[in-house]
């Protein structure tokens, strides 16, 4: 079964358009790509089925913006508070957290962020936000390469 | 006597950036202030000089939770401007879609968002390790739901298929025949949850509320209806504005909504319950029977039951329209053009939402008015606090926080669709 990639975020939003800009580039290189809101539910229900997923989201740790960070939700605890919060605050971390109290994670569902620096509305992505977004596509595509 | 300040600063599980304050001085409560610092979204703005036809479309956008609602008042508002009609199979599948939307609007909340107040949780992924079933009911009933709206709009957020006349697409009758297998277990489900809800602890707290909401001679209301009150308030909709009036108080963004010289007022399930008992369909008076419900309820933190009993309502309601489902001969009408002022009110899941529109003679909207539920109920939470306040003032502050988070969740505001959160400020003053 192929691997589901889901990318969420806003691109009206600035630095949160991380998510769909990466959707974009690699669904350039022919690999297929689900675009969401980042909204919890929604995202619970997009994995169903799928044993292998990458979820791409942009985050708030902390880190210099640009700076990718990786989560193995199998893991470790996806630490709530790095995610944007979607509708009623229930976005990334909180479906992961549900899917596996349900029991309902796939088996491999690994996190990729990008160190969003600002939210604006209808303002343009960062430009090491859009360095990180070239950098994080290569690598998935590289990483979904090297498991055929 | 040492005062003490208490913040929580992520109380989820409301919809849009609000911030509650209470000040109590021993257990007396001095003020409570309920601040929507939301910034203000200028839809109404933005919406002149638009061709009528994208009004629902954008004003869509205002509620990821309930697009349909604001679709339905735009469109029938639009309607009514333009003296069009529309055919009954039409009208129909606009009760039907609106049913999709109650559905996933209502699990969502008495579930995920307003069952683990009940039930002592801090959330509901805490509350799904020891209620499992529960929590997968939920996700299904809102899944379908959401999959109603789907089929009639095209996609479950922000619908592409509703349009004013009419719909672009109206679907075949093996595609609304397909849903009833669901729709059948989402009834008997909704019949359980019910049974579950009525079972909580309910705070014993009673208040004599202005109820107002739409009411229509034959159905529990949903698109349209004269405006009702228990308190004799019995007005056609295009009158709206002469009873109601929006208020800019200077800690909220959001203006309120009052009656002329009475003051707050409440929308939503519990208004609609008491206002339209006897509309509710057979099954859904005597889940109401089962679950020790009275009309008129006044406990607002009985209305996790009501909505539970308007799940029951809507389930029944779209299997009844999708049995006798034939589609229309065409999916809208046509629209001649003039200039004119129409208004329109339909019950969103939290309650009654107003629109008005003018346009020209070409179509172009001069101005729009849209006064949604949380802004009508934005007085009314606050005056619960402050009768509710008291009862429960001795109670440890932590304590009083979470109840005072449960009875804004009575109201399932609805603050905006941005970012997420209310910030919870309790002060404890000394007493002098």
């Amino acid at each position: 079964m192929p691997c589901l990639i889901v990318a969420c975020g806003n691109s009206d939003r600035g630095d949160d358009a991380a998510g769909p800009l990466v959707a974009d580039r690699l669904r350039a290189l022919g690999i297929p790509v689900e675009k969401r809101t980042g909204e919890g539910l929604d995202l619970l229900e997009s994995w169903s089925g799928a044993e292998s997923v990458i979820i791409v989201d942009a985050v708030v740790t902390g880190a210099p913006a640009g700076t990718i960070s990786v989560w193995d939700a199998h893991r470790a605890p996806v630490v709530r508070d790095v995610f944007r919060a979607s509708t009623h605050a229930f976005g990334v971390a909180e479906a992961v957290d549900l899917g596996r109290a349900l029991g309902r994670l796939p088996k491999s569902l690994t996190i990729y962020g990008i160190e969003a620096a600002q939210f604006e509305q209808g303002s343009p992505p960062s430009p090491p936000v859009l360095a990180a977004v070239e950098q994080l596509a290569f690598r998935i595509a590289q990483s979904l390469e090297a498991e055929k | 006597m040492t005062s003490k300040t208490i913040k929580v600063d992520y109380l989820a599980r409301v919809e849009g950036e609000a911030a509650l304050q209470v000040k109590l001085r021993g257990d007396r409560v001095e003020d409570v202030k309920f601040k929507v610092f939301e910034p203000p979204r200028m839809f109404e703005a933005f919406l002149r000089g638009r061709h009528f036809l994208e009004a629902p479309d954008i004003t869509a956008r205002i509620c990821g939770i309930c697009p349909i609602a604001y679709q339905m008042s735009a469109v029938h508002a639009m309607e009514q401007a333009l003296g069009v009609s529309i055919d009954p199979a039409v009208r129909l599948l606009r009760r039907l879609i609106y049913c999709g939307e109650w559905i996933e609007s209502h699990a969502l909340h008495v579930y995920m968002l307003h069952a683990p107040d009940f039930l002592g949780y801090q959330d509901v992924i805490e509350m799904a390790r020891d209620h499992l079933p529960a929590v997968e009911q939920a996700l299904r009933l809102k899944k379908i739901g959401n999959h109603l709206m789907t089929v009639l709009g095209g996609r479950e957020i922000h619908p592409i298929s509703v349009c004013v006349g009419g719909f672009y697409r109206v679907p075949p009758r093996s595609e609304l025949l397909a849903l009833v297998e669901d729709l059948k277990w989402a009834l008997d489900t909704s019949l359980a949850t019910a049974r579950l809800v009525a079972g909580f602890e309910f705070p014993d707290f009673e208040q004599d509320y202005e109820f107002v909401s739409l009411s229509h001679p034959d159905e529990y209301p949903l698109n349209e209806g004269r405006v009702v009150s228990n308190k004799g308030l019995d007005i056609p909709v295009a009158e709206y504005e002469e009873h109601f009036f929006e208020q800019h108080v200077r800690h909220s963004n959001a203006l309120q909504s009052q009656l002329r010289k009475r003051g707050s007022y409440l929308v939503g399930p519990l208004a609609r319950f008491n206002l339209n008992y006897d509309r509710l369909p057979e099954i859904a008076r005597q889940a109401a029977s089962d679950c020790k419900l009275v009309v008129p309820v006044l406990n607002p933190f009985r209305g996790i039951v009501v909505r539970a009993i308007e799940l029951v309502f809507a389930c029944h309601e779209a299997l009844r329209i999708i049995a006798e489902y034939q589609p229309p001969a065409e999916p809208r009408v046509e629209l001649p053009l003039r200039a004119a002022t129409g208004c329109a009110a339909t019950e969103a899941p939290r309650g009654l939402l107003y629109h008005r529109y003018q346009i020209d003679e070409r179509g172009a909207i001069l101005s729009a008015k849209i006064v949604p539920p949380t802004s009508q109920n934005q007085k009314r939470i606050e005056e619960d606090l402050w009768h509710f306040v008291p009862q429960i003032a001795t109670q440890p502050i932590e304590q009083v926080t979470l109840r005072c988070e449960q009875a804004i969740r009575n109201y399932d505001p609805c603050i905006s669709c941005a970012t997420h959160f209310l910030r919870l400020e309790v002060i404890r003053e000394p007493e002098t």
